[in-house]
C-alpha cells in the first residue's frame, strides 16, 4: 500500500499544456475519483502515475519514493484501462496468470494465486473460457483480477464503466466500492460521471482545463464549491448562478438581481465578509434546494419548460442569464407561462465573486 | 432469360406452405449467370484439361482438342511425370527457391514492420523507398537484376571496389551462384509486399494491450511473442499462404535472368510447363503437369485455409 503525492506536476504536449502545476496528496487506502469534463488532464495525470507519460515538470512520489524514471512495468501499479484491455486471445486464466508468468513465477505459486483471486471476484468457473466472448462485467472483472493478482500498491482506473448502459452502470459501481474495500488498495478513479465520483469516491478531485479546482469529500463538494466551475459541473442539473451585486435592505444584506427583484437576505457568515463591497457577484443556490414560497415573497419567475423525469420534476424558469432550474420532489403542478415564486433555501445559498469565480467563504 | 423469369417468381404472395424452398429458389435463379460464369472460367478449362491430360493430343496432332480422345494413351502421362527426372528436378529447385525466399522475406518483412510501427524521422520518405520494388513489373525487374549480375556488371563492381582486387564472377553461368542471383531478386521485389500485410497486422494489434502487458511486467521480447505475434497470426498465415502461391509460380523474372539455365540449375516447375508448352508442344503432358501443380497448390491452399480459419477463431 502507498500514499501518492503529485508536486507540480506540468504535461505539456508542445505547446499545449494538458496539465498545469497540479499539488495532490492521496492518502493510503484512499479511493480518490479524478472529475471532470474531457479534456480537464485526468487521463493525463493517470497515465503519469502509471509511468505512460512523463512529467514536463514536477514529482510524482509513491510513499517517499520518487518515480521518475522508474519505467511502467516496475511502479506496483495495477491499471484497468477503458475497455478493459483484456487479451482476446487467451483464455480468463491466461489473462489472470498473466503478470506472474512474464515474471518467471513458479508454476505452482501461479495456480495458487490466481485460484485465490478467481474465487474472490467469482471468476472460477470462467477459468478456462476464452476471453473475447465475455459479457462487460466479467472482462471487468478480469480485468481487475489480471492486476490485483500483482497486489498493487496502487489501483488506478480509467473510466472503467463508460462503455456500459445506464441501469448496468449501478450494478457496477457497487461492485467496484465492494472491491475497493476488499483489496484496501490505494485506488485513484478517472471519470467524467459525476455521479460515479460522488457514490464510490472517499474524495473527489475535481479539474477542468489542465487546472485542479477542488478536492475535498463528495458532499463537501456539492454543499461548498470553491468556484464557479465546480459549481456548475457538480450537481445535476448544476447550481444555479444569477448575477447580481450586494445591497443593504431591511432584514439584511441581500443581493440586488437587477430585473428578478432582490434576493432573501444572506447567510450572516456570507454576509459579514460581503458586506461594504460591491462588486459583481453570483447569487447562486442548489436547484434541489428552494421551496414554492407561501407569502409571495421571493424571486418570482415565469416557468419556460417543465421536465418531468418520474419521481422528479425539473421546471426551468426564466431565460438567458437569468435563468434557473427548481427540483421538486413530486410533480410540481407547474405549467409553462405560469409564474412561480422560489425561495432557495437560506442556510444553502453561496455566493461567487464574478471577477475571480472563487465562493464567498464565510470567515471562521 | 434468368431475369425474365423473375416477375412471374415475385409476383405470387409467398405460399404459406414452403417459403423457405421457395426463397431458395429464388437464390438460385439470382445467382444462376454468376454461376454460368464461373463455370466457364474455372470449371470448364478444368475438365478440359483433365480430358486432354489423357491424351497425347497436341495442337500440331491435326484433331480437334474435343477428338482428343483419338489420342487417348490411358494415363501414359501421368505415369511419365513419375519418371520424368527432369520434372522432379524443377519441382526440387520450386521447393528450394520457396524455402530460403519466403521465410527470408517473411522474417525482412516483420523487421521492416516493427520498425516502420513506430515514428522515425523520414519515415514517409523510406516507406515509398521500400514500395517500389513491388511496383516494379517483373520483366523489368528480371532484366534490371540480369544486368546487374554480368560479369562486367555493378555486382562485381562494388565487390571490386570493396576488395580492392577485380572481381570478375559469372553470376548467371555458375550453377549455385546463378541460384543465389534469382533467390537475391526475388527476395528484392516481393519482401515489400510482406512488409506491408505485416505492417497492416502490427497497427492492427491493440495499443492498449501492449501497455497492459508492459503494465503487467512484461518486457520488449514477451510483449512481442505473447500479445503482438498471436494476434497478428491471421495475417501472417495470410502473408505467408500468397507468396507461398506466388512463389510456387515464380517465372517472369527468374526467366529473363537465367532462362531456367545454366542447364536446368534454375529451372522451376513454370519454366519448366513454358518450356514443354512452347517447345515441345505435347499439350497432352503439359495438362498433366498442370493439374499435378493444381493439386499440390490446392492443398497448400486448403490448409492455409483452414489454419486461418483457427487462427481467427482463436485471436478475434
Amino acid at each position: 500500500m502507498s500514499a501518492i503525492h503529485l508536486q507540480n506536476l506540468v504535461k505539456r504536449f508542445g505547446p499545449f499544456t494538458a496539465l498545469r502545476t497540479m499539488d495532490l496528496h492521496i492518502a493510503d487506502g484512499e479511493f480518490m475519483a479524478l472529475l471532470g469534463p474531457s479534456g480537464c488532464g485526468k487521463s493525463t495525470t493517470m497515465n503519469m502515475i502509471a509511468g505512460m507519460e512523463e512529467p514536463s515538470e514536477g514529482q510524482i512520489l509513491f510513499g517517499d519514493r520518487d518515480m521518475a524514471g522508474v519505467p511502467m512495468g516496475r511502479r506496483g501499479v495495477g491499471f484497468v484501462f477503458q475497455n478493459y484491455a483484456i487479451f482476446t486471445h487467451m483464455t480468463v486464466r491466461g489473462n489472470l496468470s498473466y503478470g506472474l508468468r512474464m515474471r518467471g513465477a513458479p508454476k505452482s505459486e501461479i495456480d495458487r494465486r490466481v485460484g485465490a483471486v478467481a474465487e474472490l471476484l467469482q471468476l472460477t468457473p470462467l477459468l478456462h473460457r476464452k476471453a473475447n466472448r465475455l459479457s462487460v462485467n466479467i472482462l471487468q472483472r478480469v480485468a481487475i483480477g489480471r492486476s490485483a493478482i500483482m497486489e498493487p500498491a496502487i489501483f488506478l482506473l480509467d473510466e472503467p464503466l463508460s462503455n456500459v448502459d445506464a441501469a448496468f452502470r449501478a450494478v457496477m459501481r457497487t461492485e467496484l466500492k465492494h472491491l475497493q474495500r476488499e483489496f484496501k488498495q490505494t485506488m485513484v478513479y478517472v471519470t467524467h460521471d459525476q455521479l460515479e465520483a460522488m457514490t464510490m469516491a472517499d474524495r473527489i478531485a475535481v479539474m477542468d482545463h489542465g487546472v485542479l479546482q477542488q478536492v475535498g469529500a463528495p458532499l463537501d463538494v456539492y454543499n461548498n464549491p470553491a468556484n464557479l466551475f465546480v459549481a456548475r459541473f457538480i450537481g445535476a442539473p448544476g447550481m444555479n448562478l444569477l448575477p447580481g451585486r450586494p445591497a443593504e435592505s431591511d432584514g439584511g444584506l441581500v443581493i440586488d438581481l437587477g430585473p428578478l427583484g432582490i434576493s432573501p437576505p444572506l447567510p450572516e457568515g456570507i454576509a459579514a465578509v460581503l458586506r461594504g463591497s460591491n462588486g459583481e457577484v453570483f447569487y447562486g443556490f442548489r436547484p434541489e434546494q428552494v421551496t414554492r414560497s407561501v407569502d409571495g415573497r421571493g424571486l418570482a419567475m415565469p416557468v419556460s419548460f417543465v421536465e418531468r423525469i418520474g419521481a422528479r420534476t425539473i421546471v426551468h424558469l426564466g431565460e438567458g442569464e437569468r435563468s434557473v432550474k427548481a427540483v421538486f420532489e413530486n410533480d410540481a403542478g407547474a405549467v409553462v407561462g405560469e409564474t412561480l415564486v422560489l425561495v432557495p433555501d437560506a442556510a444553502s445559498v453561496r455566493v461567487f465573486d464574478a471577477g475571480s469565480g472563487r465562493a464567498v467563504m464565510a470567515e471562521g | 432469360m434468368t431475369m425474365a423469369t423473375l416477375p412471374s417468381t415475385l409476383a405470387p404472395a409467398v405460399p404459406a406452405d414452403k417459403p423457405e424452398n421457395e426463397s431458395a429458389r429464388l437464390g438460385f435463379r439470382l445467382t444462376l449467370p454468376a454461376q454460368i460464369l464461373v463455370l466457364f472460367i474455372a470449371v470448364f478449362p478444368l475438365l478440359m484439361q483433365l480430358y486432354i491430360s489423357l491424351s497425347d493430343w497436341a495442337p500440331l496432332s491435326g484433331v480437334e482438342w474435343w477428338n482428343a480422345w483419338e489420342l487417348w494413351n490411358s494415363f501414359a502421362n501421368y505415369s511419365d511425370l513419375a519418371a520424368d527426372t527432369r520434372f522432379w528436378s524443377a519441382l526440387w529447385c520450386t521447393a528450394l527457391v520457396m524455402v530460403i525466399c519466403v521465410p527470408a522475406e517473411f522474417l525482412l518483412g516483420l523487421a521492416l514492420a516493427t520498425l516502420f510501427a513506430d515514428d522515425f524521422p523520414g519515415k514517409r520518405v523510406f516507406y515509398s523507398i521500400l514500395l517500389m520494388p513491388m511496383m516494379v513489373v517483373p520483366a523489368v525487374a528480371g532484366y534490371m537484376f540480369f544486368m546487374l549480375f554480368q560479369s562486367g556488371g555493378p555486382v562485381n563492381d562494388i565487390l571490386s571496389a570493396l576488395t580492392g582486387r577485380t572481381v570478375a564472377i559469372a553470376w548467371l553461368s555458375d550453377p549455385t551462384l546463378a541460384f543465389i542471383a534469382v533467390v537475391i531478386a526475388d527476395i528484392w521485389q516481393w519482401t515489400p509486399l510482406m512488409f506491408l500485410i505485416l505492417l497492416a497486422g502490427l497497427v492492427g494489434v491493440p495499443d492498449d494491450q501492449i501497455k497492459a502487458a508492459t503494465l503487467l511486467g512484461a518486457n520488449a521480447w514477451q510483449r512481442f511473442t505473447t500479445i503482438v505475434l498471436p494476434k497478428m497470426k491471421t495475417i501472417i498465415i495470410i502473408a505467408l499462404a500468397i507468396r507461398v502461391i506466388e512463389n510456387f509460380k515464380i517465372f517472369d523474372t527468374l526467366f529473363i535472368m537465367t532462362g531456367g539455365g545454366p542447364g536446368v540449375a534454375t529451372e522451376t516447375i513454370s519454366v519448366y510447363v513454358y518450356k514443354v508448352t512452347t517447345q515441345d508442344l505435347i499439350w497432352g503432358y503439359v495438362a498433366a503437369i498442370a493439374l499435378a501443380i493444381l493439386v499440390v497448390l490446392s492443398v497448400v491452399a486448403v490448409f492455409a485455409m483452414k489454419r486461418m480459419a483457427k487462427a481467427r477463431e482463436l485471436a478475434a
